[in-house]
């Protein structure tokens, strides 16, 4: 597909594509605003199809673009890494882990696996300390074996 | 007549802040608001009632705001000079944009000397006549959506042409001026060569060192940095008899390569609507409304000649530059609005003495005022034409 692209002085740029039916048309203002224009045949006028916001077009594009939009499930993601993996774990509010610091917690003992990061309101904090305070609603980034990951999914609920 | 200047200051402002909402609910161009308003309280004012309107005269503030205003104006129609659109389609440009040049400068050369101006006012006539606005056609071709459709690359394309054309007639013509004898000239246009010779070394190979200066994380700090090097170099080069509106335009131009343009879009645009106003202002300010009744017939053979003349240039330029006839007829309309650069050059006008200072500026004044409101309503009501003209 070809995509035609040009400067507007004063008003950003314009990108032009070919679809099958004319052209569609996106002009990206210097303040982030775009807009998107769509052109019948090369006589007609562009009609303008909706203008939307940096934000959502990031949000459209994604759509667009067939990325998975469902919900995460934590329990789920795991990466390889040789004989122990990476797990991510969300804390419950009953958890007995949640309130207590990772050094009470102990989980190296308890279970085998060490926590290499927790995130926290969509921060992460690499290599926690041991006065670290665990809370509902982290996510306990842990590396172990099989069996340790299972016994930790033993005692993290 | 209000005596301190914060009052002053605020009434200019709150005048500003209702001319440019009146503009906006008429779906027009604030630029004429501004200049009415400007004549309106100024001392030419009216007296309605009994009661003077009169309340601001120029002074101080006003005249150093409108410098800025001037200075931002050009550093913005430097930072939108955009190389691409010159390069993206040359020759189509380089004659829709011939075509633009010749037609008009010569329609304001002849209207000058037709009523008895010398060759050299008549120059300072033609810079009026021939550059349409950017400011006001770009604002319209979005508000049209006309902005997705071809005429408005061609529009653009030749309004960037109008843009180098007009940086070095001004150049020149400030130049002459300012320089006054023709010995003090000379050394003047020395002076003003050196300069400008420098500006765009700044603008080619400086470029790389100005962007390094502006790579700082605050927005603050970067709109002081940028407006410290602008204002700086405007007031050198008007202290070395270069107008400080080039000047800008060379900095502008040179920021633009780089990878800055859209901060200094986002950050700068309210500091130059905010002075540019002021300047628009100021123009109004310094006309009488008397003035411009006196240029009555010359003022009615511009518009006359400046209607012909840009819609045969539109018209050509955009067959020039492969638009069907019903586009074209559309960029004809375009580009007869009329705006900051004709009221740039009036300004520089009220600077010299004679017939210069008497009379253009409040020709300007009266053909922007009537040439930005009607190019705006004939774009509006560009469909009937086009209907009208190809059947």
């Amino acid at each position: 597909m070809t995509v035609y692209e040009s400067d507007l002085p004063g008003v950003g740029r314009k990108y032009e594509l070919e679809t099958g039916d004319g052209r569609l048309v996106v002009i990206i203002h210097h303040d982030g605003l775009r807009e998107v224009y769509r052109r019948e045949s090369p006589d007609a006028d562009a009609q303008k199809l909706f203008e939307v916001s940096v934000d959502r077009a990031r949000q459209l594009a994604a759509v667009l673009q067939g990325t998975d939009f469902e919900t995460v499930d934590v329990g789920a993601l795991s990466a390889p890494l040789g004989e122990a993996i990476i797990e991510w774990r969300e804390v419950a509010a009953d958890s007995p882990y949640a309130g207590r610091t990772l050094g009470q917690a102990d989980l190296r003992r308890e279970t085998g696996v060490s926590v290499i990061a927790i995130q926290r309101a969509g921060e992460t904090h690499p290599n926690p300390s041991a006065d670290f305070t665990i809370q509902e609603g982290d996510i306990l980034v842990t590396l172990g074996t099989r069996e340790e990951q299972a016994a930790l999914d033993d005692t993290v609920d | 007549m209000a005596t301190n200047l914060l009052l002053v200051a605020g009434i200019v402002f709150v005048g500003l802040a209702l001319a440019g909402s009146i503009a906006w609910y008429g779906r027009l161009s604030v630029i004429p608001a501004y200049l009415v308003l400007g004549i309106l309280i100024g001392p030419a004012g009216p007296t309605v009632g009994g009661v003077s309107l009169s309340l601001v005269r120029p002074g101080e503030f006003i005249d150093l705001f409108a410098e800025l205003g001037i200075v931002f104006l050009l550093f913005f129609i430097g930072v939108e000079f955009s190389v691409a659109t010159l390069a993206a389609k040359p020759r189509r440009l380089l004659r829709a944009g011939g075509v633009d040049l010749v037609v008009n400068v010569a329609l304001g050369v002849v209207l000058g000397l037709a009523f008895g101006f010398t060759l050299f006012e008549s120059l300072f006539i033609a810079g009026i006549v021939y550059p349409s606005s950017s400011a006001v056609i770009t604002k319209s071709l979005v508000d049209l959506g006309w902005i997705a459709d071809p005429e408005s690359e061609a529009i653009m394309g030749v309004l960037v042409t109008e843009d180098i054309v007009m940086a070095v007639y001004i150049a020149v013509l400030a130049g002459i001026a300012i320089g006054g004898a023709p010995e003090a000239l000379l050394y003047h246009l020395g002076q003003a060569g050196v300069l400008l010779i420098a500006l765009a070394l700044l603008a080619t190979v400086g470029r790389e060192s100005l962007a390094r200066v502006l790579d700082i994380s605050s927005d603050e700090l970067f709109l002081l940095r940028i407006v410290g090097i602008t204002v700086f170099l405007g007031g050198a080069a008007l202290s070395v008899g270069v107008s400080e509106a080039v000047a800008a335009f060379f900095v502008g131009a040179a920021v633009s390569e780089t990878r800055h343009k859209d901060r200094i879009e986002r950050v700068l645009a309210p500091a130059r609507d905010l002075f540019a106003a002021v300047f628009f202002f100021a123009i109004g300010l310094g006309t009488d409304p008397r003035a411009v009744f006196d240029a009555g017939t010359l003022l009615v053979a511009a518009i006359g000649l400046g209607i012909v003349g840009k819609s045969l240039s539109g018209y050509l330029g955009g067959r020039a530059y492969d638009l069907a006839p019903r586009r074209s007829i559309r960029m004809a309309l375009a580009m007869i609005t009329r705006g900051e650069f004709s009221l740039v050059v009036a300004a520089v006008a009220a600077t010299a003495s004679g017939r210069l200072a008497a009379e253009i500026p409040a020709f300007a004044v009266g053909y922007v005022l009537i040439m930005s409101i009607l190019g705006t309503i004939l774009m509006r009501y560009s469909a009937s034409f086009e209907r009208r003209l190809t059947g």
